[in-house]
């Protein structure tokens, strides 16, 4: 499902003095897998996560999601096909404010399944599933933090993308409601069969799911060379 | 969702900012509309107006003072011109038709001008008579009048109605009220859209009639004899239609040299009215009013800018969710679209509205009727040029998104 080979991308915009590299020789990920990604703030899990989505592209090496080489894509291609693979979740909900509930799933089925007819429907369907049947019509202001996050949650199912990916989801909530989203999250991907990354540094949650990766040393210094750690468990 | 019901949220989501901005193309638009379309309509008016009478003759004074008092019954007259002259320039073969007008008087400050009864078979540019009797019938005797549709609105005087005229052209307090001459209305006419909707027209013999018997009181006090019936009978001016336009000069350079008095062409003094006092005032209003609207325009790519940028983040999410660039500017490009088209539609109805609410006083003070809704060309080809300058306003926040890439903008904070 996901493959990266020899892949390096130097981080820090411009100012070649502040530059770091990021570098990785191997990581695969196999379709249905529940993949934890941890280490230190800093050390690349995110920018691997952004990697896989095509949010960023690589320097060097090769990226494959689902078959598809993302390097082959021209900015257009790979925008929709991260729509189209990718239900992203982030640590900061990343609603849109003038939208209700609703309205922000179905604007994600808009862009990301390419859908027409019907985005309403399902995306009352998807937000009942997370257990906000109740709050459809509500704007992001107007939901708790948790229900905010499983808006995104919803957004990030509505479209059948088999690729489910969480930037520490839970870090922005209480530890209970973390940990209710988080159940949330793995029991959706679990039921509908989709490969789950999820960056945190919650250790406790990430020994939870069934495979860690470990980032640190993903990131170096220029002329830091060593090999990243990318132990698994 | 549609990018336009999308942009629509984003629009309403920031009412505030949505409101003044389209306030400001909303007021630049109604400005240009309305200085325009004023332009427009009063020249139209004016030559209306002017178009009726090929040539005016009058006593010594100004020539646009003489076309002023005759035709569009605003100023004071120049001076008189012997009656003589008339049934000269009545006999002349090159004249079509020719009536003299007597000022002198004025009832609630409508004119009673003194005219003859052929008067009213003057021909519009087609050779159709250009008044018609909307009720009553023309003036046979002294005394009797017909009133112009205006002054019947505004009067109350209908066919059968009696009133005495006041002395003087305008309406003042204290007036001197002619009591042993009451005038009957035995007509009213149909609207014109000219200054000739706010006359009385009467008999001349019945104004020589009232002034000479005002003189002859007048003398007797004074203790001066009036030589009666030795004092030439005289017009205010005479007005005429020429059996071709191109008389004109011709005719008006005659009567110049022939008599004592001047004779000018209407058309030609309005032109020069227009262009040399109205046209520098409407060309500063419409300097004023382009400077509005290039003030608008900027609002809207300062709203739209820093829209962008406080939407960084929201353009991100919209391209993290599978948005191509070209949608996320389309966004951008469509707000701004309707923004400034918004305004513009505003503005023409603010505009527009303004002068249909204005036209009746001009009506009432200069007698100029004027359309407030029609829109012209100048006028298309400005909205044209507004909707060009806010579509070039909304373009360059909608590239500053097309270009954006939202790695950076996702780590922003709601």
């Amino acid at each position: 499902m996901i493959s990266l080979h020899g892949v390096s991308l130097r981080l820090g915009g411009g100012n070649r003095a502040a530059a770091v590299q990021f570098s990785l020789s191997r990581f695969e990920v196999a379709e249905g897998e529940a993949v934890a990604l941890t280490g230190p703030s800093g050390c690349g899990k995110s920018t691997l996560l952004n990697l896989i989505a095509g949010l960023r592209r690589a320097d060097e090496g090769r990226v494959e999601v689902d078959g598809v080489d993302l390097a082959s894509l021209s900015s257009e291609r790979l925008d929709r096909f991260r729509g189209g693979h990718c239900g992203m979740v982030h640590q900061t909900f990343h609603l849109l404010g003038p939208f209700t509930a609703v309205e922000n799933v179905a604007v994600g089925l808009r862009f990301g399944a390419r859908r027409r007819r019907g985005n309403r429907a399902r995306a009352e369907e998807v937000l009942d599933r997370v257990g906000l049947g109740d709050r459809l019509g509500a704007r992001p202001h107007e939901l708790s933090v948790g229900e905010r996050q499983r808006v995104a949650i919803a957004r990030a199912l509505a479209g059948d993308a088999p690729l489910l990916l969480a930037d520490e989801p839970t870090g922005s909530l209480d530890p209970e409601t973390g940990r209710e989203v988080f159940a949330l999250l793995r029991r959706v991907a679990q039921e509908d069969g989709r490969t789950f990354l999820m960056v945190t540094h919650d250790l406790a949650l990430a020994a939870e799911l069934p495979r860690t990766f470990d980032c640190s040393g993903l990131v170096r210094s220029s002329g830091d060379v060593q090999e990243p750690a990318g132990a698994t468990s | 969702m549609s990018l336009l019901a999308m942009a629509l949220r984003y629009l309403r989501f920031r009412w505030l900012v949505t409101l003044l901005t389209v306030a400001g193309v909303a007021l630049g638009a109604a400005l240009v509309c309305a200085v325009l379309t004023l332009r427009h309509e009063s020249e139209r008016a004016l030559s209306r107006d002017a178009g009726l009478f090929d040539l005016v003759a009058g006593g010594k004074g100004s020539p646009l003072q003489l076309v002023l008092s005759s035709v569009y019954h605003l100023d004071a007259p120049t001076g008189n011109v012997p009656y003589s002259e008339y049934e000269r320039i009545r006999r002349d073969r090159r004249v079509r038709w020719a009536a003299p007008f007597g000022l002198g008087d004025n009832y609630e400050g409508f004119r009673i001008v003194g005219t003859e009864r052929h008067f009213f078979e003057l021909p519009d540019r087609a050779g159709e008579p250009f008044f018609h009797f909307e009720r009553g019938r023309a003036f046979e005797d002294r005394f009797e009048v017909v009133l112009g549709s205006r002054v019947a609105a505004a009067t109350g005087l209908d066919v059968g109605s009696t009133f005495f005229g006041t002395h003087g052209l305008v309406n003042v307090p204290g007036g001197e009220v002619h009591r042993d001459f009451p005038y009957t209305v035995t007509g009213v006419l149909e609207s014109t859209g000219t200054a000739q909707d706010r006359a009385i027209f009467g008999t001349l013999a019945s104004v020589w009639e009232i002034h000479e018997t005002e003189d002859r009181l007048h003398s007797a006090i004074q203790g001066t004899a009036l030589l009666g019936g030795q004092k030439e009978r005289e017009a205010t001016s005479v007005l005429m239609r020429l059996e071709t336009p191109g008389l004109r000069l011709l005719m008006a350079d005659e009567i110049r040299e022939r008599s004592d008095g001047i004779a000018a062409v209407p058309i030609n003094e309005i032109l020069r009215f227009q262009r040399g006092v109205i046209g520098p005032v409407q060309r500063s209003l419409l300097a004023i009013a382009a400077a509005v609207v290039a003030v608008a325009c900027l609002t809207v790519l300062t709203t739209l800018h820093q829209a962008g940028e406080r939407r960084r983040r929201d353009v991100a999410i919209l391209r993290n969710l599978g948005a191509v660039r070209l949608e996320v500017a389309a966004l951008v490009f469509i707000e701004g679209v309707l923004l400034t088209g918004t305004g513009i539609l505003l503005g023409l109805l603010l505009g527009h509205g303004g002068l249909a609410l204005g036209s009746a006083t001009v009506r009432e003070a200069t007698g100029l009727v004027l359309d407030p809704w029609h829109v012209t060309r100048p006028e298309l080809l400005a909205v044209l040029a507004m909707a060009l300058c806010g579509s070039l306003a909304s373009l360059l926040p909608a590239i500053t998104s097309y270009r954006r890439t939202p790695i950076a903008d996702l780590q922003l904070t709601d």
